[in-house]
């Protein structure tokens, strides 16, 4: 603070004056930050509802307070056990995916035609620019138990057709090749920026020393983009706690509902869809989520910056 | 002797270079079949679903596998587009994405030039963008202050929620902080006010990552959906997301796409779904290779980073 009001009086003018020279450039900036406040801080003060019983017909101001009651009910509620556990599960099983992108991007690296080069990416990145209900819709004609391609092929070589997506045992996998096959491509940019960053007097120097083209991946590319890989991978662990909800939303039925209720599903199920039942208890669950993830984002830029990492990002 | 010596090393190294030539080949064979097989898982789902929208009714039969339609017909195209349901889709699509996208990326190099400058209370501004990344509300606060704002039912409950974005706004401020500052210095010389600078010099310089940011706000319009789920309660205001997804899960498309016509008997349900499903992808796959061109730079690398 000292230091700043030294930075003002070092240009000869109040702050008064600085404000209004700048006032244009404020001008460009309102609408942003009246925005923000309207659709990012407005409804934190909705977050008292998890403190409340909340009733429609009393409204925010007026309803009963109940203080931690719904949090204690939260801590003791197996569905509760169970959304974390799904979301756990979920998330844990994308994360073996994580080096799907990288190895992508190694491969494309040694690619030596340009153009073949250039219609791979074009391809692999189109399916980041479909919405969830496109690849749910796009699932469904593969795998629907009738209707389903795979299901025709079984049938013509006399195989009983699955019921893939009413399946407890398919349905995480459906839902992680889902994200592999939405994300694999698009998540390879960055590591193709990173080696495309690699100083080229690495790889000569290497191919005098005898050393061949895998080799050079091995001992050159790998190590290089490592630096990156560990960022990307300490920012996936950061949102372990989240998954694709829209996905997710989207793949539900009845019968995987005990595998696919994640903590926005049963909150969407019992808030907002069911017509306002249970709006404190959700809000609570929804406030325990938020608090993990912003320590998980706290904790994982700690770790970056302690890491020295930050030259990276 | 010693030219008989050389010619043989001569012929060795030849053939160690062909063979290492050789290998390359194959090298390169096993990588273009490895990543024509990648590009054709994803490529093909799609092309299977084009090909089959196509297939006459005729020539579908429920539960049999078709590659390739004996009869090709655009009937359920025809359906589908002359379907109320359909026409109602595009037309609220059409509008949040027309309004939402040139107004989000306005409002965001806005807000992103003004935290390029050395303005105060900066660092005040920096934290308050800041924050709405690190944590949020929720879903159901967010949901009650919609309600609050009497929003419900209202284009404006998908278009204003994702206006602004801490992500795009701090790339667009990277970028600005980018820009050479001596053409900003020289117009202000010249007289010009800070409006007119961001108009006509910084906008100017910022295209191809202005652009990128235009076709993020529009894919993300586009493919509205859950937005348009929780906050639109009329039918005749859902988003072709909705809509699609609809067609698909129903048992009875011909309610969803809502015919204006009593048509729907003869076209086969799965192959009026896969219709819509192209027509609702159509568009993206039309703006898709304008992408290409910031692919490989800088923005795109933010851009995943996020």
């Amino acid at each position: 603070m000292a230091k700043k009001k030294v930075k003002y009086k070092a240009t000869n003018k109040t702050l008064r004056q600085q404000i209004y020279e700048f006032r244009w450039i404020y001008f460009l900036g309102i609408p942003g930050l009246i925005i923000l406040l309207l659709m990012n801080y407005m409804p934190m003060r909705n977050l008292i509802m998890a403190f409340q019983d909340y009733n429609p017909h009393l409204g925010i101001l007026k309803s009963p307070w109940v203080g931690l009651e719904h949090f204690q009910t939260l801590f003791q509620d197996d569905k509760f056990y169970n959304m974390l556990k799904n979301t756990l599960i979920i998330s844990g099983l994308s994360l073996l995916t994580f080096p799907a992108p990288v190895i992508l991007a190694l491969i494309m690296n040694e690619v030596r035609n340009a153009k073949f080069k250039k219609f791979i990416q074009t391809s692999v990145y189109l399916p980041h620019f479909l919405s969830w209900a496109i690849v749910a819709s796009l699932t469904f004609f593969l795998l629907s138990t009738e209707q389903g391609f795979v299901n025709k092929v079984a049938e013509m070589m006399g195989n009983e057709p699955t019921a893939y997506l009413f399946s407890s045992k398919w349905i995480y996998v459906i839902i992680v090749v889902q994200s592999l096959w939405k994300s694999v491509g698009w998540g390879s940019i960055v590591y193709l920026a990173a080696i495309a960053g690699i100083d080229q007097s690495l790889y000569e120097a290497a191919k005098m020393d005898g050393a061949n083209r895998f080799q050079c991946m091995w001992k050159i590319t790998l190590p290089s983009i490592m630096p990156t890989v560990m960022v990307m991978l300490i920012l996936r662990m950061g949102t372990i706690i989240s998954v694709d909800f829209e996905q997710v939303f989207l793949m539900n039925n009845a019968m995987v509902k005990q595998q696919l209720e994640v903590f926005e599903v049963y909150i969407y199920n019992n808030s907002i869809a069911s017509g306002s039942t249970q709006y404190s208890y959700t809000t609570a669950i929804g406030i325990f989520k938020s608090v993990i993830n912003t320590g998980l984002v706290l904790l994982t830029n700690w770790i970056t910056n302690r890491k020295g990492y930050e030259g990276v990002m | 002797m010693t030219s008989q010596s050389a010619a043989v090393l001569k012929k060795k190294s030849d053939r160690k270079k062909m063979g290492m030539k050789a290998r390359e080949n194959v090298y390169q064979g096993i990588l273009w079949i490895f990543l024509i097989v990648l590009a054709l898982t994803m490529i093909l789902p799609f092309l299977y679903v084009v090909i089959l929208s196509f297939t006459d009714s005729t020539a579908y039969q429920a539960g049999k596998l078709i590659l390739w339609p004996e009869k090709w017909s655009t009937e359920a195209y025809q359906l589908i587009l002359s379907g109320d349901g359909f026409m109602n889709a595009l037309k609220s699509t059409l509008f949040i994405t027309v309004i939402g996208t040139p107004l989000s990326v306005i409002i965001n190099a806005g807000l992103a030039y003004m935290l390029s400058k050395p303005i105060p209370g900066k660092g005040f501004f920096n934290k308050y963008v800041m924050f709405t990344m690190l944590f949020s509300a929720g879903m159901v606060p967010n949901f009650m202050n919609i309600k609050q704002l009497g929003l419900i039912d209202n284009y404006f409950a998908m278009i204003l929620p994702s206006l602004c974005g801490a992500w795009t706004i701090m790339v667009m401020r990277s970028f600005f902080q980018s820009l050479p500052v001596d053409l900003e210095e020289a117009a202000k010389i010249d007289g010009c006010g800070p409006l007119k600078i961001f108009a006509r010099i910084v906008i100017p310089l910022s295209k191809p990552m202005l652009a990128t940011m235009t076709l993020f706000a529009f894919v993300s319009y586009w493919n509205m959906y859950f937005n348009c789920v929780m906050y639109i309660t009329s039918t005749a205001k859902q988003t072709l997301q909705v809509y699609v997804q609809k067609v698909v899960l129903s048992s009875t498309v011909s309610d969803v796409v809502d015919l204006s016509m009593d048509l729907a008997t003869t076209v086969p349900q799965e192959v009026m779904r896969m219709a819509a499903v192209v027509v609702v992808v159509l568009p993206i796959l039309i703006i898709y290779p304008f992408l290409q061109k910031y692919f490989q730079s800088g923005m795109m690398v933010g851009a995943v980073k996020g």
